[in-house]
């Protein structure tokens, strides 16, 4: 399902996305999943289960909370919601991001003279 | 989320992450299966497309889990190799580490046996006191056996309250018997110190009252495996203790030593018996003045011992209002055991104490050199912990990391520094020799002390750990990363160095000083003239109560082994006498009353005094500067007789001719006969005071202990030494000699531990010297690498080499300048602290502080002189180009 030439993520990236994702709605891991290669149209090469170690990271750190529910598939599943200081981090995050990106875009867009 | 919730949620966390990832699997593989897979290969793809499960469970795991065992090995590990990667660096940090924490716990061990655990093996010792009778000028003095009874009976703020004669006694029959330290004690001594016997029973504790009451014996643990092999028959044995047969009661326990601090007593019988078997000092029991008791007393429950003491202050002052003339003036006090004036702890508290603070001082340098080295380690490591926050290390993990690197050089240092300490609580006898107190107990390493070198560790895991770890975990790692080629420090890290080291020269100044002042104390002390001759002069010791003589037979036997020694060949002069001058005890003294003279309200009469044979003065080289020295004939049947001090017919005296002056003493008056000069009695440091020698066939002397003194050739003073012992077994082979030794190493006993206290404070020294350069070394050196650009601009722009050196030696001014400021004015403020302790030289002795202040400045320029020289070959091109 991933394309060959997909990209491994830098570290941080995968909770960015997942935060993101929730702020959109409250979802459980696997919906993340499918949203993820979905909406990256699988150009990011993001194995399944690493995204389990993500959420728990971001339910230590208060970033996102969890509670049981079923799926609309009829499954007991767990399902995350972004907090507040989840929403505060994220917009932090995106705009840090954005910088970086901006700064190696320039670098990268040089022209050779 | 507190700890507490996490710790019990984590098990159900734990179980919610496994159903989380079946679901997950589950819900792929329905996906796959409605996109025509079979269901067998869709819970494969599903699996394959999910990654290694049990690795993801682990990771989810480890995000809730603290430090664990596990990560600390990671941390230790990782640790040991960067340790491993300056093997310079860490032996330097370890070795010293052990040898300060050896020092500290050496002298710890030596402390808790004499000072902190005075009586081990009672029960609640902390309530345990001591009761003390003093004098009408304020001194203490032991505690009579009726005044004792008083006490016990009209005392309130107490438990209760026991007695113990300390003695020495002959045990078994007479030519094989053996000496022993004992305890002669009240019948409640065991229970008031909450002692349970090993076997058999202690004393009945009602039978104080009546004299020869108890005739029973309670043996130590010891004795009972040395003499009886540990056979529990031992119970109900008829055992002869100086002649008399007592019944053996019972076994103290194993770590039971009797209540004198840092003594081993062996064996304790009733006071009431001391009719039986000291038959010459029976009468203490009845004569309130014959005071010779220490007494312990617990401190009641509720009630403080403030207010105890107050109550002992109070009826002390009481009962000698009632006792009339026998206690005129005189009152009671109570004190903690390691205070107490009987026992070894009075005279060594004070050089452990200097030891103790110069150990502190010592750790305190070593771990501010720990501190520094690590710090320039934190520092050149700067590049690699910036990398890893960067990378997403929290900084507590960072942190934990560096302390883990400072716990296992402490561990290190601590743990050889234990080893050591094993072996250098031996060096004990070198403090206090063993002839001094033959029956001392080796201070041992016991659980207390491995345990003062565990806090030890981490207390220097925090002090040298502490300040690294901060600075290199709060560094920003953009910063460090990019300014990192050039590798420089941050100002902060170079001012705590520069701290850290001005610490280091300031404490070494201190140790140096202190060093100083005391080995010229004790050098001073030796140069002090004794006022009798110790060259060719030996002694030998011994107690015929053990050989159960009486006062008649006891005369003639001393006589006929003095005219014994003086026929082996050589011996120039023979003499004997109750008290050898310079000994480590306190002596004797008798109340005086002298024709003609007034004592001043509240002046203590009471003057000390040797029973003394003729040719004593002869012997020992005395000048008689008047009258006539004693004679043989100087008896029970003749008139009384005393040669007196100079010091004694100037105080006493002033002005009249003493020779015929009459002194009331032992309730008779003698006769001035001569004048001896002065001599040092008790101590070398002693003012001349009054002291008086009277001959021993005329006075009542309830202990028989005597030594011989005999005089011979300087070269052949052994052999003197054995004159001695045959001569004693020529007049009588049952009677043991101990204590035969020339008598230069008998005086020579007290200044074993402030001499011994005295090369510990110079080792001390050297050592914090030795650190002080190494801090300075690394300061200087570490800015001559990273000024290394400055400096080859400087050449460059035609410095000299002069020039370089000054910018590396200035620095190197400024925290010597510190250093000695800050360790002058410590010096000069410990000077005054120790003043008391120091004999012959000012607490500011011009020369000794010129001395440290000489000896830092030389080490300063030891350790700059490898960074100048490195300065001084900078070569411009290379620097300047090198970046």
């Amino acid at each position: 399902m991933a394309d060959p030439d997909a990209r491994d993520l830098f570290p941080g990236a995968l909770e960015m996305m997942v935060l993101r994702l929730l702020k959109l709605e409250p979802m459980h891991g696997y919906a993340l999943v499918q949203r993820i290669q979905q909406a990256s149209r699988n150009l990011l090469q993001v194995e399944e289960g690493s995204l389990y170690p993500a959420l728990q990271r971001l339910l230590k750190e208060g970033l996102v909370k969890a509670e049981w529910g079923v799926s609309a598939t009829n499954r007991r599943v767990r399902i995350y919601r972004l907090t507040p200081a989840g929403a505060k981090h994220l917009t932090q995050e995106m705009s840090s991001f954005e910088r970086m990106f901006q700064g190696i875009n320039l670098v990268l867009s040089l022209r050779e003279t | 989320m507190t700890l507490l919730d996490r710790l019990f949620r984590r098990r159900r966390l734990y179980d919610d992450l496994s159903e989380e990832i079946r679901a997950h699997l589950e819900q792929r593989a329905d996906d796959l299966v409605a996109r025509g897979m079979s269901r067998k290969d869709a819970l494969i793809e599903a699996r394959r497309a999910f990654g290694n499960v049990t690795n993801i469970q682990e990771q989810g795991r480890d995000t809730w889990q603290w430090p664990t065992l596990d990560s600390f090995l990671r941390d230790a590990t990782f640790a040991l190799r960067q340790l491993r990667r300056t093997p310079a660096l860490t032996a330097i940090i370890v070795t010293t580490l052990a040898v300060g924490i050896a020092a500290s716990s050496t002298v710890f061990s030596w402390t808790r046996a004499i000072l902190l655990d005075p009586i081990p093996g009672a029960a609640q010792p902390n309530d345990v006191m001591a009761l003390e009778s003093t004098t009408p000028s304020g001194s203490w003095t032991p505690v009579s056996w009726l005044d004792y009874r008083d006490f016990r009976r009209y005392l309130r703020s107490f438990d209760d309250l026991a007695a113990s004669y300390p003695v020495a006694l002959a045990l078994g029959e007479a030519p094989r018997s053996e000496r022993v330290r004992a305890e002669l004690v009240s019948a409640n001594f065991f229970d008031v110190l909450r002692v349970h016997p090993a076997l058999g029973r202690f004393f009945e504790t009602q039978l104080d009252d009546a004299p020869g009451s108890q005739p029973l014996a309670i043996i130590s643990h010891g004795l009972w495996q040395s003499r009886w092999h540990g056979d529990p028959a031992v119970i109900g044995q008829v055992v002869e203790i100086n002649r008399f047969p007592l019944t053996i009661g019972g076994v103290a326990p194993k770590n039971f030593h009797g209540s004198l601090p840092g003594e081993d007593v062996q064996l304790w019988v009733p006071a009431t018996m001391v009719g039986q078997i000291m038959p010459t000092v029976s009468s203490l029991l009845h004569d309130r003045g014959w005071r010779t008791f220490r007494v312990l007393a617990r401190v009641a429950t509720g009630h403080t011992q403030r207010a105890a003491a107050d109550e002992v202050r109070r009826f002390g002052t009481f009962m000698s209002n009632v006792n009339g003339e026998r206690s005129t003036g005189m009152s009671a006090m109570l004190l903690p055991i390691w205070r107490s004036h009987w026992g070894v702890q009075d005279g060594l508290r004070a050089p452990l104490m200097v030891l103790l603070g110069a150990c502190a001082l010592v750790l305190i340098v070593v771990c501010a050199n720990m501190a520094t080295l690590l710090l320039t380690r934190a520092t050149a490591r700067r590049r690699e912990l910036a990398l890893r926050m960067a990378l997403g290390a929290p900084r507590a993990r960072l942190l934990r990391q560096l302390l883990t690197e400072a716990s296992i050089l402490a561990l290190a240092g601590a743990f050889l520094g234990l080893v050591c300490t094993f072996w250098f609580t031996r060096a004990f006898h070198l403090f206090v020799p063993q002839f001094a107190a033959p029956s001392l107990l080796d201070p041992h390493v016991d659980g207390a002390v491995v345990g003062f070198t565990i806090a030890l560790a981490c207390a220097v895991t925090l002090l040298a750990g502490i300040a690294p770890a901060l600075h290199g975990s709060r560094e920003r790692y953009d910063d460090a990363l990019r300014d990192g080629a050039r590798f420089s420090a941050g100002t902060h890290a170079t001012r705590l160095r520069g701290f850290f080291v001005v610490a280091e020269m300031a404490l070494a100044v201190i140790a140096l000083v202190s060093a100083g002042l005391f080995y010229d104390s004790v050098a001073r002390t030796r140069e002090v003239a004794p006022g009798f001759t110790t060259e060719g002069v030996a002694i030998g010791s011994v107690s015929l109560t053990l050989a159960g003589y009486d006062s008649a037979y006891a005369d003639d036997f001393l006589q006929r082994v003095a005219e014994r020694v003086a026929r082996e060949p050589g011996i120039r002069a023979v003499s004997y006498t109750d008290y050898v001058p310079l000994s480590l005890g306190s002596g004797s003294w008798e109340d005086l009353q002298i024709e003609g003279y007034a004592p001043a309200a509240n002046e203590n009469m009471k003057t000390t005094r040797a029973a003394i044979g003729p040719g004593y003065f002869h012997a020992l080289g005395i000048p008689l500067l008047d009258g006539r020295d004693f004679r043989f004939d100087d008896d029970s049947s003749h008139t009384p007789v005393m040669i007196v001090s100079e010091a004694f017919a100037h105080h006493f005296l002033d002005g009249r001719t003493p020779l015929g002056v009459r002194v009331r003493g032992w309730g008779k008056w003698f006769t001035i006969v001569g004048v001896a000069k002065d001599v040092k009695t008790f101590r070398l440091t002693e003012p001349a005071t009054p002291y008086f020698y009277v001959p021993i066939r005329q006075v009542y002397r309830p202990e028989y202990g005597y030594t011989f003194v005999a005089r011979g050739p300087a070269a052949t003073v052994d052999q003197t030494v054995r004159a001695i012992e045959h001569g004693v077994a020529a007049i009588d082979p049952s009677v043991p000699v101990y204590g035969a030794m020339p008598l230069t190493d008998y005086i020579d006993a007290p200044l074993r531990g402030p001499q011994t206290a005295a090369r510990l404070l110079a080792l001390l020294a050297a050592v914090s010297l030795v650190l002080a350069a190494i801090g300075l070394y690394g300061v200087v050196s570490y800015s001559v690498t990273q000024r290394a650009k400055e400096i080859g601009l400087r050449v460059a722009f035609g410095a000299r080499k002069a020039d370089v050196v000054r910018v590396v030696g200035g620095q190197a001014a400024v925290l010597l300048a510190f250093g000695l400021v800050i360790g002058l004015a410590g010096a000069l403020a410990l000077g005054r602290l120790v003043a008391s302790l120091l004999f012959g030289v000012s607490p500011a002795d011009l020369s000794i502080f010129a001395a440290a202040c000489v000896t830092m400045i030389l080490i300063t320029i030891a350790a700059v002189l490898l960074p100048a020289r490195r300065a001084m070959s900078v070569d411009p091109a290379t620097v300047l180009r090198g970046d």
